[in-house]
């Protein structure tokens, strides 16, 4: 889990003095900056309770830091303002507040936009610009608040740049990782790290023990404000295949390498996605994108950063739509392709990587409870591809049982994958709506992959109960489907 | 969860640390902090004795002479090292109880004796060291049988009989020597729970076993456990005190007496099983649509297994009436001599080259069935411990190909997601069809032919050049054959592993006398060590 920092609430902001006052300090003549441009950001969020799907948790509250940027607009993470049920901005220095609602957001990149429903609530602040060059050795500030106001601000050297999973894991992300020693404030999600007064990056996660930071970069950020500035936000985009470097010669040898021994042998290509539609194959090597050559662990020679994981050429650099060259070698034969990049949202996994901000599908049939397959089913998450090679379905299980008249006897069981109800194969929760609507002989027959296999429900009893369980359990609606 | 009491329990129960001492056999267990209390002096009689008072006896003596009984059984073992499968393995010590029972034989636990090489038994009041050889183990339900070839060994000891099932809260006593020590110890208890438990010998085995009060540590094992002069159970494993205390478990005399039968024509044949799983029948809509009577009667099949007796002969969906005569409630128990126990008690006393009936219903119609007890479901033992056995294995390019089961996991414990799905639903899913050995690439010892294939470790061997590779006779058959490159695919998405056969060939000689692999392969499970028997007269 993501360790993150907490600070307090403060009134006051002053100058900094001391502590920065080293060569070449990452936050320089502080004092010319009247107003600082943070923002208190006050949360009250509520997640749904997997367990009882037709119920959400009680109220969480979290009080982090934004990043005022041009437009009034707010820059924070994801993380922060995902299942919010409540905004609310807090000038620093007066605490005076406002509501905000959240513009756009991005989970997989953990990134989001808000904007006060006062316009002019931010005025007075000057917006913070964005630095996009940071490099190893540069040095950060990052930027929290005392519970006076005033600004706490601790200074860090970046050790490290290169492609990390961000808390949602779908793939990697450029990542700054930085040495750095945060202090606790109480309450911080949202970190900025600055670079002379501009936004260099924003808080991920940090390590007290290690004091290492890593932060979502500057051209990540950039990235997701040029693409919330359309109408239509895409997320970042990716190309659907897997790969493995070639350092080993027998395996170059066995694909038939020809000419330099560079790029990455292409070990999975996913059904439906860029990489399949243009045409990329299990065992071709792919030893250039967007027009730069692919070493043989699969990384390309960044302008900024050196040496770097080639997915930064199809994530931070490239966006939905665009073209991408790639060059291959199938058996030794030269080829290029054009790939098409497109963003995989998460209802086109058959595990969905996360469910945000959605309330869960559920379905209650006289106590029997079924659910779509969450991440946790680990097994099924991990190897989904390979399990499920021509996607597009969803898994059902019987996630849990609620004892009633109608399931006596089945109390002891949970998870469940569902194959078939009445006979028909279940791939949605609505398919299984579906077939629970034509009993046989008057009873609903499950069957299960699992023992014990078949589990029968006398339908008339079903719906009798149904007032009954709803009352005794406090289940508002008996299903939600998408 | 359950699975870490029984791994806290077997490190509990045998060859605690101080026992264990590597390469060092002669050292001598723990001695007693303190002397043994001395016996107090008899009262001075009555100087002036008018009335003859009676003299006062100890409490009397419920067991009698157990000192006549039982021995104490040093074991020194060879544990197989599934590292280095090449290599004997690391040499433990450790101390167990047992008890003489007629016929000049000693009954102890399976885990006092399992993997050793040599065995000393000692009797109370007697300086000698006898060493013992073992007839037959049965790691199944942790029992075995030793014996001493000396002569007059047998002459002054007393065999033990055996009692029925003691009565819940009736007092029993415990005799062995916890935490070493080389005088009887004695503890007593209540019967505290009869039921099914696992036996964490073997760790897949669930047999009847009895809960008792008596404290039993370490060294206790084997040793009888009596009431009223008769053997009420043999001591054999409990839980360490952080996980639940004065919570010990002895195997009850059904259990021993089925061994004793079972080895009775010379070899033990193991427990016989039906290898179904089966859920019980309570729902009342489940029974209508099944078409059973509202009886309360019947268990539902769930699964099969393909390479169990039951295979062939049920399927699942089938509900099981009955079982040798006996009604099978739907809560899965039946009545045997007046006391309600799991249906599969019936099987439980059966022996290999038995048979039992089942009357069931199918497809709304009742028929019979016969089940023949000939071949035993084999892929349960791949989920358990095994002993007295060499690992399997197969070395090629420095690559260490071993079939997946408990002890290997035990020995590398991978993290693995596939390599631990492969393992747990290798019953459940039926993987053992397709993959009777789930081979794995477990280690890699480097040299410049391999130096890039770590990546691939942890990788389940699905086929070479093409074929299928099932089990590892046939993955060295794959390795004899000559083509230029050998193929390897891995389970999953992964890419090939490609050997060049002529590089490997060259380097094995210099892999083996690297790594001091006396050994490339061993295919066949072998017992560790020549029978008992043999090794005694060398």
């Amino acid at each position: 889990m993501q360790k993150n920092l907490f600070i307090t609430l403060g009134l006051i902001v002053v100058t900094v003095t001391g502590a920065l006052a080293k060569k070449e300090p990452a936050v320089p003549a502080l004092s010319t900056q009247k107003q600082l441009a943070l923002v208190r950001v006050n949360v009250t969020g509520q997640s749904y309770d997997y367990f009882r799907p037709w119920q959400k948790k009680a109220p969480f509250s979290k009080r982090a830091l934004g990043a005022v940027l041009s437009k009034a607009r707010v820059l924070v993470t994801a993380d922060l303002v995902s299942n919010q049920n409540y905004v609310e901005l807090e000038r620093a220095e007066s605490g005076e507040k406002t509501a905000a609602k959240v513009q756009v957001i991005d989970y997989e990149a953990n990134l989001a936009l808000l904007e006060p429903t006062e316009k002019t609530f931010l005025d007075g602040i000057t917006p913070l610009e964005i630095t996009p060059d940071t490099v190893v050795g540069d040095r950060l500030a990052a930027w929290q608040l005392e519970p006076t106001g005033a600004l706490l601000a601790t200074e860090g050297l970046v050790t490290t740049v290169q492609m990390m999973p961000y808390p949602i894991d779908v793939g990697q992300f450029l990542t700054y990782r930085i040495s750095i020693p945060m202090q606790y404030r109480e309450n911080s999600y949202t970190v900025p790290l600055v670079k002379n007064n501009k936004l260099a990056g924003l808080l991920l996660r940090y390590d007290s023990r290690s004091q290492l930071l890593d932060a979502i970069p500057a051209p990540i950020i950039t990235h997701f404000l040029k693409e919330a500035e359309s109408q239509n936000y895409r997320g970042f985009p990716s190309a659907g295949f897997s790969f493995f470097p070639t350092r080993d010669p027998e395996l170059r040898q066995f694909a038939g390498e020809k000419g330099k021994s560079d790029g990455v042998y292409v070990t999975n290509v996913e059904p439906n996605t860029p990489a399949m539609k243009a045409g990329l194959e299990v065992g071709d090597i792919v030893t250039a994108v967007a027009n730069h050559e692919i070493d043989q662990n699969g990384n390309y020679v960044d302008p900024l950063y050196g040496k770097i994981e080639f997915t930064n050429l199809l994530t931070a650099h490239a966006y939905s739509g665009d073209v991408v060259p790639f060059r291959i070698q199938r058996s030794g034969k030269p080829m290029e392709l054009k790939v098409t990049l497109e963003h995989r949202d998460a209802k086109d996994y058959v595990s969905p990587p996360y469910n945000l901000d959605q309330p869960p599908a559920y379905y209650v049939l006289g106590g029997l409870i079924f659910q779509e397959a969450p991440q946790r089913l680990v097994y099924l998450d991990h190897f989904q591809s390979e399990l499920f090679p021509e996607g597009n379905r969803r898994v059902v299980i019987l996630s849990q049982v609620l004892p009633a008249n109608s399931t006596i006897g089945y109390d002891d069981l949970s998870y469940l994958t569902v194959t078939k109800v009445n006979g028909k194969e279940i791939k949605s929760l609505g398919d299984l709506a579906e077939a629970v609507k034509q009993p046989i002989n008057g009873f609903i027959k499950i069957e299960t992959e699992e023992d014990p296999k078949q589990i029968e429900l006398d339908a008339a009893q079903v719906a009798a109960e149904a007032p009954n369980l709803q009352e005794n359990y406090g289940i508002s609606s008996l299903h939600r489907l998408d | 969860m359950k699975r870490l009491l029984i791994l806290v329990c077997i490190a509990w129960l045998f060859g605690s640390p101080s026992y264990a001492q590597q390469n060092n056999p002669a050292s001598s267990p723990v001695e007693p902090q303190a002397p043994l209390p001395a016996v107090p002096a008899k009262p001075s009689p009555p100087v002036q004795a008018v009335v003859p008072v009676p003299v006062p006896v100890g409490p009397r003596k419920p067991n009698g002479p157990v000192q006549k009984s039982l021995v104490r059984i040093t074991a020194t073992a060879v544990e197989p090292d599934y590292k280095a499968p090449w290599n004997a393995g690391g040499i433990q010590r450790g101390v167990g109880a047992g008890f003489v029972i007629s016929g000049n034989r000693i009954l102890t636990n399976a885990h006092v004796v399992a993997n050793s090489r040599y065995l000393t038994v000692e009797r109370e009041g007697d300086p000698n060291k006898y060493p013992a050889t073992v007839q037959f183990v049965a790691n199944d339900c942790d029992l075995a049988l030793i014996t001493v070839s000396a002569p007059d060994f047998f002459k002054n000891m007393l065999p033990l009989r055996f009692g029925e099932i003691p009565a819940l809260e009736s007092t029993v006593s415990a005799y062995g020597y916890p935490i070493g020590g080389e005088r009887m110890s004695v503890t007593t208890g209540i019967v505290s729970r009869i039921d099914f438990q696992l036996y964490t010998h073997s760790s897949i085995d669930q047999h009847l076993a009895i809960q008792i009060s008596a404290q039993i540590n370490p060294g206790n094992s084997g040793g009888p456990v009596m009431q009223d002069g008769k053997v009420a159970g043999v001591a054999f494993q409990g839980y360490s005190g952080d996980v639940a205390q004065g919570v010990a478990y002895m195997i009850p005399t059904p259990v021993i007496n089925r061994f004793l039968k079972d080895v009775s024509d010379g070899h033990y044949d193991k427990y016989v099983d039906l290898a179904i799983s089966y859920s019980k029948l309570q729902n009342p809509a489940q029974r209508r649509f099944l078409g059973l009577k509202d009886d309360d009667r019947g268990v539902l099949v769930s699964t099969v297994v393909e390479a169990g007796p039951s295979a062939s002969v049920l399927r699942p969906g089938d509900v099981l009436l009955t079982i040798d005569g006996h009604p099978i409630a739907s809560d899965g128990n039946v009545e045997l001599d007046g006391e309600r126990a799991d249906f599969q008690e019936v099987v439980e006393r059966k022996f290999k080259g038995d048979s039992v009936k089942l009357d069931i219903w199918r497809d709304k119609q009742p028929t019979t069935v016969k089940i023949e007890f000939l071949k035993t479901a084999w892929p349960y033992l791949v989920q358990g411990h095994s002993y007295d056995v060499r690992p399997r294995y197969l070395l090629y390019g420095g690559l260490l190909f071993q079939p997946l089961n408990l002890d290997l996991l035990e020995a590398y414990r991978p993290t693995d997601l596939r390599l631990r799905h492969f393992f747990e639903y290798f019953i459940l899913e039926q993987l053992y069809l397709q993959h009777p050995d789930v081979i794995v690439l477990t280690n890699i010892l480097p040299d410049p032919i391999n130096t890039y294939l770590a990546p691939y470790r942890g990788g389940i061997v699905d086929e070479i050049n093409g074929k299928k590779i099932r089990t590892l006779d046939e993955l060295a058959s794959a390795f004899a054959e000559t083509p230029e490159h050998f193929v390897i695919r891995m389970i999953g998405d992964g890419p090939p592993l490609v050997l060049d056969r002529n590089k490997v060939e060259a380097a094995r000689e210099r892999i083996k006398t690297r790594y001091n692999v006396l050994k490339e392969k061993n295919l066949e499970e072998q017992p560790a060590s020549k029978s008992p028997q043999q090794a005694n007269n060398i």
